[in-house]
């Protein structure tokens, strides 16, 4: 797959979301900070209070944080829904029922669950119209010799007259996107009922202890010499941090994790008030996920070109992990990916339990992997750490700014929405007072 | 003697993605028997297997194996096991980052599978010359299945020139033997299954 053609959300993406009302919560007290539009930063900006990201204990005070749902698919504008080509007929309503489970059985509709499989037009004078929808059409061509044969007998059979259309590629996400793709052909609209993952928004309690744990992964990602991505992993059901680490591509002595540094200096973790723009720019270089070809540019003591803050405070989780559970050793039943392959020889599979509930709490407590675990980054991760995510089974990510150059969760890929993926986490942005602030970092 | 690169050159004439079995060279091929003797290991140690060899000059200079298990560290996958063990070598030796650069720019990556998002991902940053598969990886495959990492036709969402990095990367070398090493690996150590009777093969 290209994955060019997935570009989708960047630094503007929140504007858009407004625009589409999609999911979106701001933090408790409000009034909703609303962002006019994104403003090159100026020295003033850089000196006003709200870009001093150290004050761990007022969160009630930054009225302008909020919390967004980065989704599985980019947001489309309400009128550019991307579509399928589809084979229809119109058909005779005495015969409705038996075409449409005759379809249904050899054709389901894969991926295109959310669409309708029959339209009715109600024409003039109570007079209806029934389309049904055949089978996928090839984008390019318009030939009938890439309909399979079963349908092709029921259209012999039936005597019905085919007829191309379109119908919308994806589930709508709001009322205003189905209605919307409903012009086009009817598709079934399902709200999001639950709030397991907070997709639905968030209690006040959570969003406070998010807004609490990205700042205190922004106090990480400063240290005295540059500016570093910063992870943190969390138990959400406990609130406690089960690892934490910072970038190792290029560090120093001083790079290296101190909390009495990081949670005791504030001056430090503050953007220097009199810094130009020039000097800013190179705090961005120190940023592992957005340079991941850059590694070797920059002089420090020591480096790893592999060890981005994801990667590093993944393997912290898993040194934990076996020291907490020492002796408790046993075969993994990360089995996925052999069962997969099996399937696709199409060799008969005994069931494997590789599902998420079951293996989420053993019967010793030890949790599989970072199954339920929640991961704060300053930058939205590159493709290498997303997918480390994907493999270590990390519930949420919630990140800062965006990563326009290698980023995998909207930027320019969007892992989340890889449906062959076996595991798919809920992604979030946190939004920080001034949409700008990302820019002169990068 | 004809030299591997002469080799080379006339196999890319007719190699374009996956190529068929009997068409590949012989030195692919026993590279690739090392890199199953390395996912070998990883079955005998109740991993995932998948195994690979590095080699640079014709010769191997770092293997790996997939140690997921064993470390509680999902990504600890043969690829990153081998670079891993590259760069403390090299970094002992005292090799500059701009050695390292030009190491790995020499370096022919052989692995059982495809490599996945993350490690497909790791093998641009480091800047590989080349790589060899045996059996794709059409779940998290990062070399064409799901993305094509290995080429630079992504282009970043600013714009900006970022310095990705392409390498040349080659599928279908003994792909039988790495599935038939999974599919051996899923009968007996699916958990639902009765336990091994083998003993784990402690590595030397
Ligand atoms: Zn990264
Ligand atoms: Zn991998």
């Amino acid at each position: 797959m290209s994955a060019s053609g997935e570009k989708a959300d960047s630094i503007r993406l929140p504007l858009r979301f407004s625009h589409c009302q999609l999911l979106k919560r701001f933090l408790p007290c409000s009034p909703p900070y609303t962002i006019a539009s994104p403003v090159k930063p100026t020295a003033r900006d850089l000196r006003t209070p709200q870009l001093q990201l150290g004050n761990m204990n007022k969160c009630e005070e930054n009225k302008s944080w909020e919390i967004i749902h980065i989704p599985d698919k980019p947001p489309f504008p309400l009128h550019q829904q991307p579509t399928v080509k589809v084979y229809a007929a119109v058909i005779d309503p005495k015969h409705a029922n038996t075409l449409v489970r005759k379809l249904n059985k050899i054709l389901p509709l894969e991926n295109l669950h959310h669409v309708k499989r029959v339209r009715k037009q109600d024409l003039n004078e109570g007079c209806i119209h029934l389309s049904v929808i055949l089978c996928l059409a090839c984008e390019s061509e318009s030939q009938l010799d890439n309909i399979p044969q079963e349908v092709v007998e029921l259209i012999n059979s039936y005597k019905l007259e085919t007829f191309i259309t379109k119908v919308c590629k994806y589930a709508p996400l709001s009322k205003e996107e189905w209605i919307e793709q409903c012009k086009i052909w009817p598709t079934s609209y399902h709200p999001p009922t639950y709030n397991i993952r907070g997709i639905t928004g968030f209690s006040e309690e959570e969003s406070n202890s998010v807004c609490t744990f990205m700042k205190q992964a922004l106090d990480l990602a400063k240290c005295e010499c540059q500016m570093m991505n910063a992870a943190i992993i969390i138990d959400p059901s406990t609130n406690e941090v089960i690892a934490e680490a910072r970038d190792q591509v290029n560090s120093c002595s001083c790079c290296s994790i101190n909390h009495e540094a990081t949670s005791q200096n504030h001056d430090k973790l503050v953007l220097n008030s009199s810094a130009t723009k020039p000097e800013l720019l190179n705090y961005g270089n120190g940023v592992s996920c957005l340079n991941p070809w850059k590694w070797f540019n920059q002089k420090s003591c020591s480096w790893h070109p592999l060890r981005h803050a994801a990667i590093v405070a993944i393997e912290n989780s898993s040194v934990r992990d076996k020291l907490l559970f020492h002796g408790n050793e046993h075969v993994a039943d990360n089995l996925d990916e052999t069962n997969h392959l099996l399937k696709k020889q199409k060799i008969k599979s005994i069931h494997v339990n590789d599902d998420e509930e079951v293996v989420n709490s053993q019967s010793n407590g030890r949790p599989y992997l970072c199954t339920g675990y929640d991961i704060y980054l300053v930058w939205e991760p590159c493709t290498m750490c997303a997918m480390a995510l994907v493999h270590q089974r990390v519930k949420r990510i919630f990140y800062a700014f965006p990563n326009k150059s290698d980023g995998a969760l909207g930027s320019v890929h969007r892992l989340q929405g890889e449906k062959s993926l076996n595991h798919h986490y809920a992604v979030f942005r946190v939004m920080l007072p001034q949409e700008s602030f990302d820019e002169c970092l990068m | 003697m004809i030299c591997l690169s002469e080799l080379r050159h006339q196999y890319y004439k007719f190699a374009s993605v996956h190529i068929k079995m009997g068409e590949e060279m012989p030195e692919i091929v026993a590279f690739m028997k090392l890199a199953l003797e390395q996912a070998k290991i990883a079955f005998d140690n109740l991993e995932v297997p998948v195994g690979c060899v590095i080699v640079m000059d014709e010769k191997v200079i770092s293997c790996g194996r997939n140690r997921t298990n064993e470390t509680r560290n999902a990504t600890r996958h043969a690829e990153m096991e081998a670079i891993d063990g590259l760069l403390e070598e090299w970094k002992e030796k005292g090799l500059t980052k701009h050695e390292v650069v030009e190491m790995f720019s020499k370096c022919y990556l052989y692995v059982t599978c495809e490599p996945c998002i993350m490690c497909a991902s790791a093998l641009s940053f480091i800047g590989i010359k080349e790589v060899y598969y045996g059996c794709a990886n059409d779940k998290f495959g990062g070399c064409g299945s799901i993305l094509s990492l290995h080429t630079n036709t992504t282009t970043s969402d600013s714009g900006e020139d970022v310095g990705r990095k392409s390498y040349k990367c080659t599928g279908g070398i003994m792909g039988e033997e790495a599935v038939s090493l999974f599919r051996n690996f899923y009968e007996l150590g699916n958990p639902n299954a009765p336990k091994p009777h083998r003993q784990p093969i402690q590595q030397p």
